[in-house]
């Protein structure tokens, strides 16, 4: 018991430390100029990508349905708040504010068709209504924009590259403990048991379907939401962001990351964003490598760690402690 | 007087043209601790597939506590008071044999809309869950993953499960299957005792025909796509149909 407790205890500091350090980081890169403030767009993005990972997993690891199909709800969140911005002359806040929501419905309309089928039939489906959604965004020039995607978002004068940054970071705090919330509630628990065993669960007395479903729409609420962020962060919102390649971004990140962990995902998005940027500040054109270094990522990581960096760092910490 | 809790009234189910049951009619009294034995191939799981909402029958109704089932889905009759324990176990590999329990009960009290309070902060839940492993002997096992008990732990987890839900109506599918003979006799043993203390009626499938007469009540035979004759073990024992249909085989 005493093991528990501390080791829940080196839990907390690190997790505080580690806050901390978010918080001061850009007053520090500011020191660096332009440098600096690009490396603020930059962890801003991360933050904003670990929150889209994050959500994923909600029904990847912990509820055990691959979707292909998530930059879907990812998508109609950022639109959601340049329509809303853009045409209808709402402040950003509010904008936010609906993203979830509009993701949500979305998720919910999406989800009530997908989780009647299993496994990969459940994945092909997400991936169909992905681009289905896609399809639709790229083509409604009068209302989308069509290809263009919408363009000048308006950031409130108050959201310099700094406040910007903190304000998604206080957003993503409290998403990452609503999100941990959830997975140790009853409910996380019915998820978890569902994907250990459907059958079986069924004949626990649970209703898969409906759980799954909710499931579906929590994870698409926050994929709306950070949906909404990277649009005000980038100052537009395009259709490549509901595109199945983007989908399989927050995949690769909870594998590389970990996917049976809350913080995994949000690890695994950040270091392969690093990774990417790392490669077009040596030198742009090795961006063009990209594939590859992400491939052998990914193989490095099936093979060696099929837990995923946390799972690698769970297995060094007790062999340290043992 | 016993009134029965669950009865099947022509009962009829064929898969692509293959006729498993036609017309098979039985009721389960109340309180009754009976066993279903049959050859391989008679339809046994199927039969419990069928009750339990797995499987749709095509024709005929099954009636259990005065309410007709048929069409129902599995977690809507477990809701009923129907709990199984499965031929090949089926529990939640991955999750420590508490939580195996945990979640059961918390399902049973229907607490998993429940999204803000964690799991496990519950004692009352806690010490229910204590008292089913107690009562299937896992109690030490508690914080250990459950797909790493031994097979006969792993049998007596699932049947802790089926507990955990308060089942009025129990069935067990061959629940010694797999087990070392020692094991086979705890487990009836457990069977037994959970039927006296928790006046749960049971119904269990079983090849072993020592337990079989050993502890049941009433045994009913399945063959050929009907039921072939039921009635007290004494009965069944000298039944000259299921002799020559089934048990002359064997003993």
């Amino acid at each position: 018991m005493d093991h528990m407790t501390s080791s829940s205890r080196t839990q907390w500091i690190s997790g505080i430390t580690l806050i901390v350090i978010l918080f001061v980081l850009p007053v520090f890169l500011n020191e660096f100029g332009r440098t600096g403030e690009y490396w603020i767009w930059v962890s801003t993005e991360m933050i904003i990508m670990a929150l889209f990972a994050m959500s994923l997993n909600l029904i990847l690891g912990f509820g055990g349905m691959v979707s292909f199909g998530h930059a879907a709800f990812f998508g109609v969140g950022a639109y959601t708040v340049a329509l809303l911005t853009k045409k209808a002359d709402l402040p950003l806040f509010l904008a936010l504010a609906a993203a979830p929501f509009t993701a949500a419905i979305t998720a919910a309309i999406v989800g009530w068709f997908c989780v009647r089928l299993l496994g990969l039939y459940f994945a092909i489906l997400t991936l169909a209504f992905g681009q289905l959604l896609y399809m639709i965004v790229f083509q409604w020039y009068t209302f989308t924009g069509g290809d263009d995607g919408i363009l000048g978002i308006p950031r409130p004068e108050i959201l310099g590259p700094t406040n910007f940054y903190w304000f998604c970071l206080v957003l993503f705090l409290i998403c990452f403990f609503v999100m941990k919330m959830i997975v140790s509630s009853s409910f996380g628990l019915s998820i978890k048991t569902i994907r250990e065993n459907m059958e079986r669960a069924k004949f626990i007395g649970i209703n898969v379907r409906r759980y799954q479903l909710l499931n579906f729409i929590i994870a698409g609420a926050f994929a709306g939401l950070a949906g909404g962020m990277l649009a005000e962060l980038n100052r537009f919102a395009q259709p490549d962001f509901l595109h199945w390649s983007k989908s399989a971004e927050p995949i690769l990140a909870s594998l590389v990351g970990g996917m049976y962990s809350l913080a995994g995902p949000a690890i695994g998005s950040t270091v392969l964003i690093f990774l990417k940027i790392f490669l077009q500040q040596i030198h742009p054109s090795m961006v063009e490598l990209w594939a590859i270094v992400l491939g052998a990522a990914i193989l490095v990581v099936v093979l060696f760690a099929p837990s995923g960096l946390v799972g690698l760092y769970q297995n060094i910490y007790k062999k340290f402690q043992s | 007087m016993a009134t029965p809790i669950l009865s099947i009234e022509n009962l009829s189910k064929s898969f692509e043209g293959n006729q498993i049951f036609s017309n098979v009619s039985f009721s389960v009294d109340q309180g009754e601790l009976s066993a279903i034995i049959g050859p391989n191939g008679a339809g046994k799981t199927t039969l419990f597939n069928l009750i339990t909402g797995a499987l749709v029958p095509d024709e005929g109704k099954i009636i259990f506590q005065g309410r007709n089932i048929v069409g129902m889905e599995p977690f809507d009759i477990v809701r009923l008071g129907m709990a199984r324990a499965f031929q090949r176990t089926n529990i939640f590999p991955k999750m420590t044999v508490l939580e195996n329990i945990v979640i059961t009960i918390i399902t049973r009290l229907k607490g998993n809309l429940r999204f803000v309070k964690p799991w496990n902060s519950s004692r009352k839940i806690e010490r229910q869950a204590f008292g089913i492993l107690e009562s299937v002997g896992l109690a030490d096992k508690a914080h250990q993953l459950s797909g790493t008990l031994a097979h006969g732990n792993q049998k007596r987890l699932d049947i802790g499960v089926a507990l955990a839900l308060e089942p009025k109506l129990l069935l067990l599918d061959e629940p010694v299957a797999g087990m070392s003979p020692d094991e086979r006799w705890e487990t009836v043993e457990l069977i037994k005792e959970l039927w006296n203390e928790m006046s749960i009626t049971m119904v269990f499938i079983e090849h072993d025909m020592d337990i079989v007469f050993g502890i049941s009540q009433k045994v009913r035979v399945l063959c050929y796509k009907s039921l072939l004759a039921q009635g007290p073990p004494s009965e069944i024992s000298a039944n000259k149909q299921v002799i020559e249909a089934y048990l002359g085989e064997e003993v």
